[in-house]
């Protein structure tokens, strides 16, 4: 379950990340003023609000074991390549 | 206006506060094996992790150089709050694989997970190959730190400390502390420091916005005087934002000092809480002083790019100088400021200790002899980086360029091989060559974007295309290749 969650995070924020650069507006248009900013700058601002809050979700989900599992352990413990 | 005499005082205090903090670090010593002065004993719990992660994170380069580059740019320089958050996002790929390993095998250095993934002939010339890439990029990060030093001490104590004064005297403060006290000492003093580089660019944003009016009357007072820097940016400046955002969030998880703190968390749950707060923080940090320095341009005409790094100064001292409180909280933000930037400085010196004994000239002892060769390489590195530093004509961003070009070729032998292993020796050396290359070569010729993407980025391209694609077709002897892990 955390493992779905993790994923699902990860591949909203890249969605995010992609709405955050205004590739899809003409350059050096004079912009409208949203929230105090240019109105590219506010969507920019409010995708990386939105990164922020999925990340940490993310990393919540995210096992960060202190141990390796037993396969890979024992994988290791097995190996004598060096 | 200037803090004079007021400045000096605080800043007496503060490097007195900042060496008696290295002695409790020394007293708590348990032993002197690397792995205790390198990673303070793989102790550090979730909220020293988080501050001392922050503090290191966020450099001169941050407090000095962003707003620097959001005056010159304008608001396309949000970009920098993508990027900087973009590095959390990139350890999901490093730390869940990498902190096991390093628990099993008692890692000090990055150098010593390269040691163990990567064997055969080559996996000695693959680790120097790195170490001194990195030890290269670690040393620009420090020079850029003691450039910003000198500045910041010269500004807070009214020219009474000179420049070159600030960065000597400064660095020998640094030593000092991380000498006695190592890792410790470092966190510790990051986690004050970190604190104080908070408070004080708050307290700077409030003061900006209720003297300009707000957010609004910035960005209309901007548009009127400079459109350009208001404007949707071009499809060349979009496509930098998403190299940047790419640059920065891969290189930036291989700094040394970012991946020794991965070490030396005292558990992973400790590291997950500490990243989970991370991700915040460039909208605590990186949005702030990009307002900073948006709000600058209705306020200043400054004509030369490398003079921009001193927007922060010119507006505290604008602040400071309507006496009383606004005095007092302008000098505790110039403290934060060179707080934030010693914090940053200390880090790089310690990891450069290390890398340059364990990685460069392989001492892997446990003993106090290796922890000794590590502190006096550290000394040596800072005694030969101050006269590059006393030169003053870089501006501080593009020394991140420079550092970050390096360091993004490392991104196959760790972010690739942790989760490949497929991935062997002699190809992955044959990438890293080949990217470096085809950076330095174009750097060199004064080509550092293709289409608008870092050069840097491009030739990473190049190397993880040599590195993967001769894995796939060169067979070689002595490498892991069933259990995606390293074999010892």
């Amino acid at each position: 379950m955390n493992g779905t969650v993790r994923r699902v995070c990860l591949a909203l924020i890249g969605v995010l990340y992609v709405v955050s650069v205004p590739w899809y507006r003409e350059g050096g248009e004079a912009p409208a003023i949203w929230l105090g900013l240019p109105d590219w700058v506010a969507v920019s601002v409010l995708c990386y609000v939105g990164v922020a809050i999925l990340n940490a979700f993310a990393w919540t989900a995210t096992e960060v074991d202190d141990e390796l599992p037993e396969d890979e352990a024992s994988s290791l413990d097995g190996g004598t390549q060096r | 206006m200037n803090f004079g005499i007021v400045g000096v005082v605080a800043l007496v205090v503060y490097l007195l506060a900042l060496i008696g903090v290295a002695e409790l670090a020394r007293r708590a010593k348990q032993d002197h094996s690397p792995a205790d002065h390198f990673l303070a004993g793989r102790s550090l719990g979730a909220f020293v992790l988080f501050l001392t992660l922050y503090a290191t994170a966020y450099s001169g380069n941050s407090l000095l150089g962003y707003p620097g580059r959001a005056y010159r740019d304008g608001y396309s320089f949000v970009m920098a709050t993508g990027f900087m958050m973009s590095i959390i996002v990139v350890f999901h790929a490093l730390v869940p694989k990498l902190r096991p390993l390093s628990v099993r095998h008692h890692f000090v250095t990055p150098g010593d997970y390269v040691r163990l993934r990567f064997s055969g002939p080559w996996a000695k010339t693959l680790r120097l190959v790195i170490a001194v890439l990195m030890t290269l990029a670690l040393a620009n990060f420090l020079l850029a730190q003691l450039k910003a030093m000198g500045d910041v001490a010269s500004v807070v104590t009214g020219g009474i400390v000179p420049y070159e004064a600030g960065v000597i005297g400064l660095a020998c403060v640094i030593l000092f502390y991380e000498t006695r006290g190592g890792m410790r000492a470092v966190a510790w003093t990051d986690a004050a420091q970190g604190i104080a580089m908070l408070v004080g660019l708050m307290a700077l944003l409030v003061w900006l916005l209720g003297e300009s009016g707000g957010l609004e009357a910035i960005t209309r007072a901007v548009a009127e005087k400079a459109p350009e820097k208001v404007a949707t940016p071009s499809a060349r400046m979009n496509a930098n934002w998403f190299s940047s955002i790419a640059l920065m969030g891969l290189a930036s998880v291989l700094y040394p000092q970012a991946i020794q703190r991965v070490f030396a968390a005292e558990s992973g749950h400790a590291l997950r809480r500490s990243f989970a707060g991370m991700t915040f923080m460039p909208l605590a940090t990186t949005l702030i002083v990009t307002l900073i320095g948006v709000a600058a341009i209705a306020r200043f005409d400054i004509e030369s790019a490398v003079d921009t790094d001193g927007v922060v100064p010119m507006l505290l001292a604008e602040w400071g100088a309507a006496g009383g409180f606004a005095t007092a909280a302008a000098l505790i933000v110039f403290l934060g400021a060179l707080s934030a930037i010693m914090s940053t400085a200390d880090s790089c010196l310690l990891s450069l200790g290390s890398l340059l004994s364990r990685d460069l000239l392989g001492a892997e002892g446990t003993d106090a002899a290796a922890t000794r060769l590590g502190k006096r390489l550290a000394a040596v590195v800072l005694l030969a980086t101050i006269p590059f530093a006393l030169a003053r004509e870089l501006t501080l961003w593009r020394l991140i360029e420079l550092k970050m070009e390096l360091l993004v070729q490392c991104v196959p032998a760790f972010l690739i091989a942790l989760h490949w292993p497929g991935l062997k020796t002699g190809p992955a050396l044959s990438g890293i060559v080949a990217g470096t290359l085809f950076s330095v070569t174009l750097t060199f010729s004064d080509v550092t974007r293709l289409g608008g993407v870092h050069v840097g980025l491009v030739g990473c391209g190049v190397n993880i295309v040599v590195a993967c694609l001769l894995s796939l077709l060169v067979r070689e002897r002595a490498d892991p290749a069933s259990s995606g892990q390293p074999k010892c």
